[in-house]
């Protein structure tokens, strides 16, 4: 099946072929593609490159060739078997050689090709897993894709992870791969075999974790995890479970595009359900390591429920949209509920596998490792766990009862975790406190442990991370995110000084809310202490990074950026950041957004673009004013930029009226009051009211001089945020030296 | 009655099975021809692949007693034969040319107007595959044309569409071929 407007197009261009005369030909197409450029620019693409199609072609059907070199070749190898595609590969592989491998026995077949294992002679005498790609398809792009990531490949050398060694393709043309040979069973049928009980369970999950994160700073994302890729091998007594199948995926999965390439998918990739909501959409977004989080997610919901969040049969049912909007919008259940819901035998027989009473597994389901799961298959990959580590470290910490990331952490939570931990100390803790110096002394204790207890998971980071040197593009980015969850652990311990460090190396990073409120918090941080240079850095992360528009959140970013640039004294770079900003918020129609991007746009005086664009912005804002007192706080504030706005204008009048009105509304707001004297001391001074100019000029100023005598704090909206006094402050530079120390020559 | 002829039989009665049987046998005999010809012409020679396909059908069935249908299935699975041979040694001649071992054809190297007719048709089996998902029946138009060599008329008895349809689906066939692995390129 092509696509309606490629069918439509190839109707026309079929058609168009038989008109020789160029205008007649012109003519046809004007009438047949009408107004849609789209479909023309496709039919005359198509008329275009018939020249070159027909010379390409021209032996089509008279193809000739030098007999003695083709029966040569054809006396050299007397039975080849002849089939390609979709045949399966027969046993006669036995014994053969494919390149420097000779194929010893078959191992098994999956969704996407035969498994042999296979002897290699040389350079060293070993034997190997030899995969051969079943369904015949395009051979070269296969290996080409494959040799692109060979070299991170070879990079990754953990004892978790089969090594894929070579790639090539077969006499009769099929693509293969060879991998370190693993001889072991399914994850999940050696959990069940062996009857693990969760806590084993888990423990193995964690060790795929951190092979995956090992993966993931080599810069290879796996794309493809499921159970059948996980094999579990007993070694002097112990399980280790290896990944297998490494880089594979990618080479084989190619461009995805449409609905007739994905039945291809699902015949290679198998099972829709481990794959992501992003890697189901297949619209060209990035498939990045938070896809390979998605999936360990499933896998964890597998070993613990032994059912998948989705099963596939249920995904696959109303075909690709069908599982598009499943993977997208329904929410997985937990997996205490899911658990819950099963019937009487089938709960007994998982319990019975985990080796506990059913109700017992509920109960420990329920909570901390429903909510790991759940933040794992979140369907925003910005909100699961930013790296693979990040989720062992969790699931570590339930196992430690410690409280985990995946739950938004409340007192009684954490004094619940804290009990559990340290039920004797506690007990004896809490009497003897309680009788000697009383409640005070129970949070110092307590404070303590939890420090203690940060400060080895902040250490395990550390070392996790100076581990490695960078490498590869995708490794700097696992590295990134990394930083961004440490330093998010280190802000809520108030280090804020290390957290700005970490993140002080961080080169870019890819949106998620985690990153956003970090790189909030230290842009703050630092611009309260006037660090400009690092202040507008972490804000330049956070913009360029978060492109949501119509976010509140992020109109109020734009306000605290804009006074850093200045104080930076960059005028360049607030001129650039203004025009950005300009460009995000030009067609809002939001007065509240239109408001703030006025006022950020309006530090400094504006070139004829900037002001002309502000326009629009300058009326919506208006005209929300003449339906005034539904919020007073917002509208006084919409004065001040109507009255700046109008001030840069040129319309001093004007200007003076709204900082008046601005001026009269009851709530005392001293930063919002300063500017509007500044402003209007401005205006004034335009008009020729030198003597009321400068009145009012010492009233902004007064005000200014003591909030930063005082010390500038984060403030708060009744009395200006500490961006609404950088504000002021910027204002009251530009009206002192135009009023005080007036140049006779100014330009 | 032959194998061949047999077989062809078996095709014209529903049995899509039996199709799986004479690609095998067209293919040997494709070969062997070839093999005899090179025996017989000298070195420089060149041949067609329709010459090899009619003369195969001379052979195997003979002319006269058979149905025209018969004529059509035997076409086709001779063009995928004729397919297979020409990709085999394009590979295998490639495969010399890089010096033997494992294969690897890099894309860049190939300029797409001036190729070889061996890197050719593997650039066209390739693209080819990726079609034959897509659009099936074009696909079937292309070995055929392509590789077996036959008309446009012949390709129409095979399919049981018209000619215009064939026409159709060549000229669109050879446009789409030529994008993706301009594409490619």
């Amino acid at each position: 099946m092509m696509e309606a407007v490629t069918e439509k197009a190839e109707e026309i261009f079929y058609s168009a072929l038989e008109i020789k005369s160029p205008d007649e030909r012109k003519a046809f197409l004007d009438r047949a593609c009408l107004e849609n450029a789209v479909l023309r620019a496709a039919v005359e693409d198509m008329l275009a490159s018939q020249a070159k199609v027909d010379k390409f072609f021209s032996e089509g059907g008279s193809q000739s060739f030098s007999i003695s070199e083709l029966a040569g070749s054809l006396a050299e190898k007397p039975d080849p078997s002849g089939k390609e595609d979709a045949t399966p590969l027969v046993d006669e592989e036995l014994g053969k050689t494919i390149g420097p491998y000779k194929i010893l026995q078959r191992l098994g077949e999956g969704g996407c090709g035969v498994v042999y294992m296979a002897e290699q002679e040389k350079p060293v005498r070993r034997r190997v897993a030899l995969k051969i790609i079943k369904l015949g398809m395009d051979t070269k792009s296969v290996i080409a894709r494959f040799e692109a990531e060979r070299q991170a490949l070879a990079l990754m050398d953990h004892p978790n992870i089969a090594r894929v060694l070579d790639a090539g393709m077969t006499q009769i043309g099929r693509p293969y791969f060879v991998m370190e040979l693993v001889r072991g069973v399914k994850i999940t049928e050696y959990c069940d075999q062996n009857e693990l009980d969760t806590r084993q369970r888990l423990e193995l999950f964690m060790n795929i974790c951190r092979a995956i994160q090992h993966a993931h700073q080599k810069g290879v994302i796996h794309r493809d995890i499921k159970p059948s890729n996980i094999l579990v091998t007993v070694i002097d007594g112990a399980a280790v479970p290896k990944v297998i199948d490494f880089g594979i995926a990618k080479a084989i999965e190619g461009r995805l595009t449409d609905n007739t390439i994905f039945t291809a998918y699902e015949q290679f990739i198998g099972t829709p359900a481990y794959m992501s909501p992003e890697q189901a959409v297949m619209s060209g977004v990035d498939v990045d390591t938070r896809s390979d989080i998605y999936s360990l997610g499933v896998l964890l919901y597998e070993l613990l429920t032994g059912r998948t969040p989705f099963e596939s049969k249920d995904l696959m049912q109303n075909g690709v949209e069908g599982l598009r909007r499943t993977l997208a919008e329904k929410e997985p259940q937990r997996p205490s509920v899911l658990v819950t819901t099963l019937h009487g035998s089938a709960l007994t027989q998982l319990a019975h596998l985990r080796q506990a009473e059913p109700l017992k597994l509920i109960t420990l389901l329920r909570g901390d490792l429903d909510w790991i799961v759940i933040r794992t298959l979140e369907k925003d990959r910005a909100r699961r766990y930013e790296t693979a580590n990040g989720l062992a470290m969790d699931v570590q910490r339930f196992l430690d009862n410690e409280p985990v990331m995946a739950r938004p952490p409340s007192r009684i939570y954490r004094l619940q975790k804290l009990i559990r931990r340290n039920k004797v100390t506690f007990t004896a803790g809490v009497m003897v406190a309680l009788a000697l110096i009383g409640g005070l002394g129970v949070a110092t204790w307590f404070w303590y442990q939890e420090r203690e207890a940060r400060k080895r998971a902040v250490t395990a980071e550390h070392m996790a991370l100076d581990a490695e040197k960078q490498q590869a593009q995708l490794r700097m980015e696992a590295e990134d995110r990394e930083r961004i969850t440490q330093a998010a652990f280190l802000i809520s311990q108030n280090k804020l000084e290390e957290a700005d460090d970490l993140v002080g190396k961080v080169s870019a990073i890819k949106p998620s809310l985690e990153a956003d409120s970090v790189l909030r918090a230290l842009g703050e941080w630092n611009a309260l202490r006037g660090q400009w240079t690092q202040a507008a850095g972490r804000f330049k992360l956070l913009l360029d990074a978060d492109q949501r528009d119509n976010s509140w959140a992020i109109t109020e970013d734009l306000l605290k950026a804009g006074p850093i640039q200045i104080e930076r004294g960059d005028m360049q770079g607030y001129e650039h950041f203004r025009r950005a900003a300009l460009a995000r918020y030009i067609d809002t129609t939001d007065p509240v957004f239109a408001e703030r991007t006025l006022k950020i746009c309006l530090l400094s005086s504006a070139d004829a673009d900037v002001m002309k664009s502000l326009e629009k912005l300058s009326e919506i804002s208006a005209d929300s004013m003449k339906q005034s007192g539904k919020d007073p706080t917002m509208e006084a504030w919409r004065c001040v930029s109507l009255g700046l706005m109008t001030y840069r204008q040129g319309y001093a009048p004007t200007s003076k009226y709204w900082c008046d009105r601005c001026l009269s509304y009851p709530e005392n707001n001293p930063g919002r009051i300063a500017t509007a004297h500044i402003i209007k001391s401005m205006s004034c001074y335009q008009l020729g009211e030198a003597a009321a100019a400068r009145a009012e000029l010492e009233l902004g100023r007064d005000l200014v001089t003591a909030e930063f005598t005082k010390g500038l704090g984060a403030g708060n909206g009744g009395v200006g945020f500490w961006y609404d006094w950088l504000f002021a402050r910027i204002l009251l530079r530009e009206a002192e030296s135009m009023i005080e120390k007036p140049a006779p020559f100014e330009k | 009655m032959n194998d061949v002829t047999l077989i062809l039989d078996a095709i014209a009665r529903g049995e899509s099975q039996a199709s799986d049987e004479l690609l095998p046998l067209v293919y040997n005999e494709l070969r062997n021809l070839a093999t005899a010809r090179m025996l017989r012409e000298s070195a420089g020679h060149t041949l067609q692949p329709t010459a090899l396909v009619h003369e195969a059908w001379l052979r195997m069935v003979g002319d006269g007693s058979q149905a025209w249908k018969n004529r059509a299935y035997f076409f086709a699975a001779a063009a995928e034969a004729m397919r297979r041979i020409l990709v085999e040694h394009a590979r295998r001649k490639s495969r010399l040319k890089h010096g033997g071992g494992q294969q690897r054809l890099n894309i860049e190297e190939i300029d797409l107007a001036g190729t070889a007719p061996d890197d050719k048709n593997l650039l066209v089996d390739d693209a080819l595959n990726e079609l034959e998902r897509v659009h099936p029946e074009r696909a079937r138009v292309v070995v055929m044309k392509y590789f077996g060599g036959m008309t446009n008329k012949e390709v129409a008895e095979a399919l049981g569409i018209g000619e215009r349809s064939v026409d159709r689906h060549w000229v669109c066939a050879k446009t789409w071929l030529f994008k993706k692995l301009s594409d490619q390129v």
